[in-house]
């Protein structure tokens, strides 16, 4: 177990660097060969992202509030990601798919670094330049780069996802975008239970 | 020295050759000069693709992009 951590350990960071830099290459690697382990670096950064987030939601510095608010949104984020990959895999499975469940789950597990990134800059410019946006020139300005910021991010996030369900599930473009278009229309109605149990207003998918 | 080249080669091949390549019908040679540029450092792609889609938002909402951006803030 501790040569599979310390496997895992190494191959995270170059993992990362790979997903940013040479994504398909990458993911065709992550899909065949990636360890359960690689997960668990994820979580670590997720968890760091949710403890930020307690901080800047609780309004009061109180240990039970930071961390029933910590566990409720780590906890909504593990559900998600366990529906989402449960969702793709039965769907995908219904087209066709013919690929491993562990390589979706770890690969799908990568998908949410651009999620984290996202949440994670957002809830540090809530503090730093917190909303409302007014329409001054000041305001517009960081607007458009607010919002440059956020589509990138989306174009990586439904980039890796493609990679996740082509190379995981070994679908073609148009089974891909069928499975998605089903899977999404639930976590659509999914997300809106998390928004109106306060977890997450935007859906950490 | 060669069989290790040879093996590698086989290796690089199969795994090349695991999935059938995408096609999209007429639209296939469009569809791979697009993806050719998403697979290795899509950065420059992505940040363009934003770009055209956050000047066609500016476009559309003016100045009321400010209330969406206002939005997404509080949606962390």
């Amino acid at each position: 177990m501790v040569n599979d951590i310390l496997i895992a350990a190494y191959r995270f960071p170059k993992r990362v660097i790979g997903v940013i830099l040479r994504p398909y290459e990458t993911y065709r690697k992550i899909s065949s060969d990636g360890k359960p382990w690689e997960l668990g670096f994820i979580a670590v950064c997720a968890v760091c992202y949710f403890a930020t987030a307690a901080i800047v939601k609780t309004s009061l510095f109180r240990p039970f509030l930071l961390t029933r608010q910590f566990f409720a949104l780590f906890s909504g984020a593990a559900a998600t990601y366990i529906i989402a990959v449960g969702l793709f895999w039965t769907v995908g499975k219904l087209f066709g798919a013919k690929g491993t469940l562990r390589g979706l789950g770890i690969s799908w597990g990568y998908t949410l670094l651009p999620t984290i990134v996202w949440f994670w800059v957002t809830s540090l410019l809530y503090v730093t330049v917190p909303p409302p946006r007014t329409t001054a020139p000041m305001g517009v300005a960081f607007s458009v780069l607010y919002l440059l910021f956020s589509a990138t991010l989306l174009f990586w996030k439904v980039t890796l996802a493609y990679l996740s369900l082509r190379f995981a599930l070994r679908l073609d473009l148009v089974k891909i975008l069928a499975t998605s278009a089903i899977v999404l229309s639930i976590l659509a109605v999914y997300s809106v239970g998390m928004y109106w149990l306060g977890l997450f207003r935007v859906p950490f998918i | 020295m060669t069989d290790a080249l040879y093996n590698k080669f086989v290796k690089r091949w199969e795994e090349v050759t695991d999935l059938p390549t995408q096609t999209v019908g007429p639209l296939t040679p469009f569809y791979k000069a697009f993806v050719k540029r998403l697979k290795v450092m899509p950065w420059p792609l992505l940040v363009a693709g934003s770009l055209v889609l956050v000047v066609g938002l500016y476009l559309l909402l003016g100045s009321a992009v400010t209330l969406l951006v206002t939005i997404l803030q509080r949606g962390f």
